[in-house]
Order: structure tokens, then C-alpha cells, then sequence
């Protein structure tokens, strides 16, 4: 019965999945996310610990440093809760969620970095700019709708994954392939990329040349390759735009 | 120098840039942050959309690739969009001058590093909380964590507000100065805002591809500038159709 009692429930699943969303609410350099983590673990730390010495042992535990892509946190979240689950009821009093923490921080945190912020939030944004530059007013919805879509369904996802597989990341990735998903993504951002380059002539008024100029298009794709040189010289976007405002004062000194 | 209208304003727009600021990294990271959404919330809130669109897109493609990894703090284009879009609709005193969008932009980004050291100096002060959550005992308390853990939130959202608050109000005092200046320097701004883009895409190109010139990349423009140059295909449509021919390229590559 008390076994019972100190089930994880979904309910408390879903809290975790609610405070997921707050778990860099005080990130810091010396701990990172470490406070983030305890506290969204509170529902299931609630529910698993009604001592309170036990609990806030236990929350305790749970501040040591942490970091990690703070979307696949949900894995790890869930992953911990069904360790806590298994010491609080006794199937494996000798569980250790800090161990498959540190071990999963930072695979998963790398694997989170490429796949949302490297591949999914730049296609997003893409594909919004390019209905942005045709006049839709409307790209800065398009852009939350594509990317959250697919941000908050993972993010709930993996907390009942984490749960589920109790941490067995190589289950998650046969489950899910973030890297051929990734390089898809990036492949067809730099897709979308030409095309914006490529329908220049009909980008929304304020944003066309001031004066007509024939071969526009070819020689915006080649201004475009020649600045992504530069980048790749190592001038960051700071010093390219200031070298970019000069070189638009001499023209417009010139007449243009 | 400012009309009590314009410091409300002022005021306004530095507390929509704390609250938008706080997706960045605090709460949720629903990508409301994004200059593309944050400039347009901040446009549609002073009445002029088309300024904050503009904005936010340009800026969205040279930043959205700077992230946030380990310890390394971006530079804070949530700020940049916020406060560009403040300047130039509140300078400006008119829907769309696009000299006086130029001329915003680049004030606010030649700020990056100061947005950069504040951010660093908040997460340093951060530094304290899980020890004052401790306490002398060593064992938190729900509430303690809790309390302590949200407090991060107004420290985050503060340090947006006084970006904002800074950079719109020296930005205001520019924005007077430069509409005064000769009509060769709005023309030149003009020019910048049709070039920005091309350096955006330059930048995320730069950071998706390991070739300065890609393939997909030239693929996508080649089908792109046929569709609407010679088939006079919608633009979206063009947009489509170099999405397929990516796929397409990427198909017959994997195998």
C-alpha cells in the first residue's frame, strides 16, 4: 500500500513538464541549471517523499551542477524521476540519479544544441523571413507555430520518455534520429536561404535598391558568398556591419 | 527634451523588452525572444508593424545562429530588436522611414558587447541563490527553492528593462541629431537596410555549410530567380519549390 502511495503519477509528470519551462529561471556560471533541475523535480520529490527531512534531502541532492540543453532536460527529468520512484519504494534503494545526470548531461546537451538550435530554429526562422520579405505580416506567427510545434511536443515527450526508459538514451535515439532530422533541417534552410536570395527583385519595398540595377539577383548571390568569406576569415557580425555602413556612406557619396 | 508622451513611451517599450527578454534564456524559450517576433510585438504595440517587421527580419537572419551554448553568452538580440524597433518608430514620428530604421539598427548593435557583459554580470550575481536556497542548514525547503529559484526571473527581467530603457533613450537623442544631418547620409542608410539581408544570409549560410558556396544553396537561388524571374511564379510558391528541389538534392545524395 505505502509502495502504492509513493508512485510517480502523470500528474506529477505533467508538474515536472510545467516547471521544465523554468529550469534556467536563476541559471548561474557556478551551477548552471543545478537549482532549475531540484525545482522542477519538486512534484515528484513531493509525491515520493512525504518526510520532510527526506525531502528536502533529497531536493538537496538535486543541486549539484547541472547543464544541459534545456529541452532534452526533460529526458533527464524524467529519467530521474523514475530513479527517485525506484529508491522511494525500495525496488533500488541504492539508486543514484546524480550518476545517469552527470552522464547524460552532456551527450544530450550536444545532441540538443545541433538538433534545436542549429538545425530546427534556423529553418523556422528562414521560412518565416521568406514570407516576411514577400509582405506577410503574418511570418512571426508562421515562425512560433513551426518551431514550437515541435519544441513543446519534445519537451513533454521526453519527460515521459526519460520516465519510461529510465534513461536509456540508446533507446531514445533508436526511437528518434536527431541527426539525420538535423541535417535534413539544415539542408533545407539552406535551400530556402538560395530561393530568398533568389526572388530578391520581389522582396517587400522598403527592403529593394533605391535605383534600379540590372543583374540584381546574380549580384546579391555573389555579395551574399562574398560577405559568407568574410565570416569565415573570422570578422564577426558586429565588424561586418560597420564595414557594411561604410561602404553604403562611399556610395551613396558616389551618387547611388 | 522628451514630451511626457514619448518618456510613457519610452518606459512602455523597455518593460515589453524585460518581459519578451525573459524567454531568452529564463522562462520557457518559446522563441517569443526572437528578433523576428520580438521587433514585430514591439512594432504592433507603437502602431507601426511594418518598422518592427522589417527590423526583426533582418536581424533574426544575422543572429539566429549565435547560440547559447555551455557558458558562452550571446550577444542580446532581443534587446537589439526591441530597442531598434523603439528608436526608429519613436524617432521617426512616421510609419516606415526606412533611413531612420538603418540609422537604429546600427546603434543599437554597436551595443552588443555591453549586452553581452551584462548578461555575464547577472549570471555571476545568479551565482549566490543555491547557497542562500541552502542556508546554514544544508537542507532547502520547498519554499526556499521555489522563492529563491523565481527571484532569478526579476534579475533577468530588470536587466532587459535597463538595456532597453538605455539604449532607447540615447537612441532617441541620436535619431533627432541624424534627421538633421545631410540627405546623402539617409541615402546611405537606405542602402544599408537593402544589404543587411544579404549579410544575414550570408551568416546563416556561413554557420550551416562548410563550403562558402553551397550547393543547396545555389540550387535553391537558381530555382528560386527562375520561378518568379521567368515563370513569374508567386514568391512563397518559388519558396516551395526551392524547398523541394533541397530535399530532392539531399534524396539522391543519401543514396
Amino acid at each position: 500500500m505505502a509502495d502504492e502511495l509513493r508512485r510517480v503519477r502523470t500528474v506529477d509528470l505533467l508538474g515536472v513538464f510545467w516547471r521544465s519551462f523554468f529550469i534556467q529561471a536563476s541559471w548561474s556560471y557556478a551551477r548552471m541549471q543545478s537549482l532549475g533541475f531540484a525545482f522542477a523535480l519538486i512534484p515528484v520529490l513531493r509525491r515520493l517523499y512525504p518526510d520532510r527531512q527526506e525531502f528536502s534531502a533529497r531536493l538537496a541532492a538535486h543541486m549539484d551542477y547541472f547543464n544541459t540543453q534545456p529541452y532534452m532536460a526533460s529526458f533527464i527529468l524524467g529519467a530521474a524521476a523514475r530513479i527517485e520512484e525506484d529508491r522511494a519504494t525500495g525496488r533500488d534503494p541504492g539508486a543514484d540519479a546524480g550518476e545517469v545526470k552527470r552522464s547524460l548531461m552532456a551527450p544530450l546537451g550536444a545532441l540538443g544544441d545541433s538538433f534545436f538550435w542549429g538545425s530546427l530554429k534556423p529553418l523556422a526562422a528562414v521560412i518565416a523571413v521568406a514570407t516576411l520579405f514577400d509582405g506577410s505580416w503574418w511570418a512571426p506567427l508562421l515562425y512560433l507555430a513551426l518551431y514550437n510545434v515541435v519544441h513543446i511536443g519534445f519537451r513533454g515527450g521526453l519527460v515521459f520518455a526519460g520516465y519510461a526508459l529510465r534513461g536509456d538514451v540508446v533507446a531514445l535515439m533508436a526511437r528518434f534520429n536527431f541527426a539525420q532530422v538535423a541535417r535534413l533541417f539544415k539542408v533545407l534552410s539552406l535551400a530556402v536561404l538560395g530561393g530568398i536570395v533568389g526572388t530578391i527583385t520581389l522582396w517587400r519595398p522598403e527592403l529593394r535598391m533605391p535605383v534600379p540595377v540590372p543583374g540584381i539577383t546574380l549580384a546579391s548571390l555573389t555579395i551574399a558568398l562574398g560577405l559568407a568569406a568574410l565570416f569565415r576569415r573570422g570578422w564577426s557580425p558586429l565588424k561586418l556591419m560597420m564595414g557594411l555602413g561604410i561602404v553604403c556612406l562611399l556610395l551613396a557619396l558616389g551618387g547611388i | 527634451m522628451f514630451d511626457q508622451q514619448t518618456i510613457i513611451h519610452v518606459l512602455q517599450v523597455s518593460l515589453l523588452g524585460g518581459l519578451i527578454g525573459l524567454d531568452r534564456t529564463a522562462l520557457g524559450q518559446f522563441m517569443i525572444s526572437q528578433p523576428i517576433v520580438a521587433a514585430s510585438l514591439t512594432g504592433w504595440f507603437l502602431g507601426d508593424a511594418v518598422t518592427g517587421l522589417i527590423i526583426g527580419g533582418i536581424l533574426e537572419l544575422i543572429w539566429v545562429l549565435d547560440m547559447p551554448i555551455g557558458t558562452f553568452v550571446p550577444a542580446d538580440s532581443t534587446v537589439f530588436a526591441v530597442s531598434a524597433t523603439g528608436i526608429a518608430v519613436l524617432g521617426a514620428g512616421e510609419p516606415g522611414n526606412v533611413p531612420v530604421m538603418g540609422f537604429s539598427l546600427l546603434l543599437t548593435v554597436i551595443m552588443a558587447p555591453a549586452t553581452m557583459y551584462a548578461d555575464q554580470l547577472m549570471r555571476q550575481r545568479n551565482a549566490k541563490i543555491p547557497e542562500l536556497v541552502l542556508g546554514s542548514t544544508g537542507l532547502p525547503t520547498e519554499a526556499s527553492a521555489t522563492g529563491w529559484h523565481l527571484a532569478g526571473l526579476i534579475a533577468f527581467l530588470l536587466k532587459s528593462f535597463m538595456l532597453c530603457l538605455g539604449l532607447v533613450t540615447c537612441g532617441l537623442v541620436a535619431v533627432k541629431w541624424f534627421i538633421g544631418l545631410p540627405p546623402f547620409l539617409h541615402r546611405a542608410m537606405m542602402l544599408f537596410i537593402t544589404f543587411l539581408p544579404l549579410l544575414g544570409v550570408a551568416s546563416v549560410s556561413r554557420k550551416l555549410s562548410f563550403t562558402t558556396v553551397d550547393r543547396t544553396l545555389v540550387i535553391g537561388f537558381c530555382v528560386g530567380a527562375v520561378a518568379v524571374q521567368l515563370l513569374h511564379i508567386p514568391v512563397l510558391a518559388a519558396i516551395l519549390l526551392a524547398v523541394a528541389s533541397g530535399w530532392l538534392g539531399e534524396r539522391i545524395d543519401g543514396r
